[in-house]
This record gives C-alpha cells, sequence and structure tokens, in this order.
C-alpha cells in the first residue's frame, strides 16, 4: 500500500479513485500517565512516554485507514492529511489524531 | 454567709442590667419600626411603584432594620438583629395584600412581589432556596431533559445511516470490557461511505477527469466532550470519546454528501475534515468537513 501526501502518484496510472479513508485515535484520558508526563516536563526530560503514546496513536489512525483502503480493493492512497489536535483533558493532553486521504486503485 | 449576700447583690445587678438592655433593644425596635413605617407612608403618599406594587414593601424594611441597628450600636453596643424590618414586613404585607387589597388575585406579580418582600426580610435564606435549591433543580431538570434528548439522537441517527449488527464486533483496545459499551464498525461505516456514486476525494484535482465545479461546500457536527477531569475508567471514557467523535464525523461527512447532491453534484474536491474546541470552556467539539463541490463525468 502506498501512502502519499501529493495529489498524484508520479509515473503510474490511476485507474480507479476508491473512495475516501479515514483513520482516527485518541491519547491522554489517563490522569495517572498526564502527572507523570508534567513531571517529567518539570525536571526537563524528554516526555518521551508522550512520544511514544502519539507515535502509537498515529500508527492505530494509519492502520485503520490501510485496512479500510484494503476493503476497497484498493492498493495506495492519495493526499494524504495526519492531523493531530488537542482536546483539553486533564491537563491539555488529551490528543486526537486523524488519518485521511484518497483511497485508489493504480497500474 | 457574706459571700451568700455578695451572690444575691450580683445577680439582682445582673438582673437590672438585662431590664435595662431590654428596654433599650425594645426603644430600638420602636424607633427602627417608626422610622420603617414613615419610610413606607412616604412611599404610599407619592405613589412610588411599578406596575401597582409599591416600592415601600422593600425600602421600609430595610430602613427599619438599618435605624435600629445603628441605634441598637450606639447605645447597647451590639446588633440585636433588625426585629423592626421583621416587624414591617408583617405589616406592610397585611396591609398591603390582606387589608388594603383582600381581592388580590395569584398572578406572576403577586408572585414575584412576595419573594420580593421575603428576599427583603430573610436575605440569606431566600438567596439560598432561589440560587442552590431552585438553580440546582432547574440545572438538573435540563441536564436530564438533553440526556434524553441526546438518546431519541443517537437512536434517530443510528437508524438513518448504520444499519448493521452490532453484537459480534469487538472493539480495537482488548482491555476494555464490552458489556454495554456500543460498538462501531469502522469498516462497514467506510464501506455505506463510499458505497453511494459519489467521489470524496482530499485533493485539489482530479487526473484524466472532466469535471465541473459547483461551489464550496462546508458542514458541521457538534459532539459533546466528555467533561469529567477525573475518570474512574480512563480506558472506557476514551473508547466512548472516540466513538462519539468517529460518528460525529460520519454524520459530517453524510451531510456534505447530502448538500451536494441536492445541488446536482456527484462528488468533493479537496475534501478537508477539521476538529477544533468550541464553548465556553472548550466543553464540545466541532467536526467540519469542507471543499469544492463538483459535477464529474464519467
Amino acid at each position: 500500500m502506498i501512502l502519499t501526501s501529493s495529489n498524484t502518484l508520479e509515473n503510474k496510472k490511476i485507474i480507479d479513485y476508491k473512495g475516501l479513508v479515514t483513520g482516527e485515535s485518541l491519547i491522554g484520558a489517563n490522569i495517572y500517565k498526564d502527572l507523570f508526563s508534567g513531571v517529567r516536563d518539570v525536571v526537563g526530560g524528554r516526555t518521551s512516554k508522550y512520544e511514544e503514546e502519539i507515535q502509537k496513536a498515529r500508527d492505530i489512525s494509519l492502520q485503520s485507514m490501510i485496512e479500510k483502503a484494503e476493503q476497497l480493493d484498493a492498493n495506495a492512497i492519495i493526499g494524504l492529511k495526519i492531523s493531530y489536535d488537542n482536546l483539553g483533558g486533564t491537563m491539555g493532553n488529551t490528543i486526537l489524531v486523524t488519518a485521511y486521504g484518497t483511497a485508489i486503485k493504480y497500474e | 454567709m457574706v459571700q451568700q449576700l455578695n451572690m444575691n447583690n450580683m445577680e439582682f445587678k445582673n438582673k437590672k442590667i438585662n431590664k435595662k438592655q431590654i428596654a433599650q433593644a425594645i426603644l430600638c425596635i420602636a424607633v427602627g419600626t417608626a422610622a420603617g413605617l414613615i419610610v413606607y407612608g412616604i412611599f404610599l403618599f407619592f405613589h412610588i411603584d411599578i406596575f401597582g406594587w409599591n416600592l415601600g414593601l422593600i425600602f421600609a424594611p430595610l430602613a427599619a432594620g438599618y435605624v435600629e441597628t445603628i441605634l441598637a450600636n450606639k447605645i447597647i453596643g451590639e446588633n440585636i438583629g433588625a426585629i423592626s424590618a421583621f416587624i414591617l414586613f408583617i405589616d406592610t404585607t397585611f396591609y398591603s395584600f390582606i387589608l388594603k387589597n383582600p381581592t388580590l388575585g395569584w398572578n406572576i406579580i403577586t408572585a414575584g412581589s412576595i419573594i420580593v418582600i421575603l428576599q427583603a426580610a430573610f436575605p440569606t435564606v431566600i438567596n439560598y432556596i432561589l440560587l442552590v435549591v431552585i438553580g440546582g433543580f432547574l440545572s438538573n431538570f435540563f441536564k436530564t431533559i438533553k440526556k434524553y434528548e441526546m438518546k431519541i439522537h443517537h437512536k434517530i441517527r443510528n437508524q438513518q445511516f448504520f444499519r448493521w449488527k452490532t453484537e459480534d464486533p469487538k472493539p480495537e483496545n482488548d482491555d476494555i470490557k464490552t458489556e454495554s459499551l456500543p460498538v462501531y464498525d469502522e469498516l462497514e461505516t467506510n464501506r455505506l461511505l463510499n458505497n453511494s456514486p459519489f467521489y470524496f476525494i482530499t485533493s485539489p484535482d482530479m487526473k484524466d477527469k472532466q469535471y465541473t465545479i459547483i461551489k464550496l461546500f462546508h458542514s458541521e457536527v457538534i459532539v459533546e466532550k466528555n467533561k469529567k477531569i477525573i475518570q474512574a475508567e480512563p480506558e472506557k471514557a476514551e473508547y466512548l470519546q472516540l466513538i462519539r467523535i468517529k460518528d460525529g464525523k460520519d454524520e459530517c461527512l453524510f451531510k456534505l454528501l447530502n448538500k451536494i447532491k441536492n445541488e446536482g453534484g456527484n462528488g468533493i474536491l479537496d475534501l478537508s475534515i477539521n476538529y477544533s474546541l468550541i464553548g465556553f470552556s472548550g466543553d464540545n467539539i466541532q467536526i467540519t468537513a469542507m471543499g469544492i463541490g463538483v459535477l464529474i463525468e464519467d
């Protein structure tokens, strides 16, 4: 499965537009995790736990999107967009990770 | 014997002081009541009223209490509790509501007047009832209505868009107990979304396709956010929140699709979906979908 944020696939012919595929995931509703992350911020360390969580959330979103594209018999996703939105939460750490794009079939 | 005599003497003195204090207190109350009655008389004489309701009913007890308190502080050296205000309240209420107007009907003005008079006489109690008891009741009442409205809304929406069985599929996180949790079948929703002869395109252009631009279209859906700061079951809350967001996004896309179809289009280019917090303290999530509606020639 090819994932690209560009509008076309270079040197490839798009034969069918299969439709929209999306993926969403949410992290950070856990107060204990939030508090721990806050402590790490104060002492100056990198909040590696949070970085891991964000990466995990992005992977879940992308995977969810790919599954949907496969179900539509697509072999690429173009015009891919990924966004991270802060939804407040305990300490402003609830983050929504969304990914969406157009599933296509190319030759 | 001498001690006994001294004790008796002291008791007698205390009784004397008490009697004197009571007399002073009665004097203060009497002067306060007189001041209140004068104020009420002035208000009645000059017809200082709103919609036939004399403002003296508020100001007379206030004046009585004020005069009595100042006098008591000067003569006795302490506050005796604005008893004259209470006397004035009974006086004025009896005079205006029973004696002067025995046929007074029960309407919103009467009810409002009684509340205002009671508020002037017993401010703490009435404020507590108005703000805490009635405020709390109204707040809970509207919350209950909103809860049922949301339930009906979800039922109708699910019937409209998602007609699949929801017993078997499991949520992504296996740690969450799935009993009584709603299940969202992503693949089925996506299949339904792309099943109709409509193109959802996130790119601003379609290669090798001819199309006519209609106009810019957008749709919005507002999803309620979980307001609890500390969650008893954070995973469950997170799961439910995500389902609400996904559900809202689907509704938003279907709304957009219907809008474009109604204008004769069969596709959307440069589609973007945005999520943002709205409301007084960011207590709702607004989902917006927008793009260029087009008519694509197959």
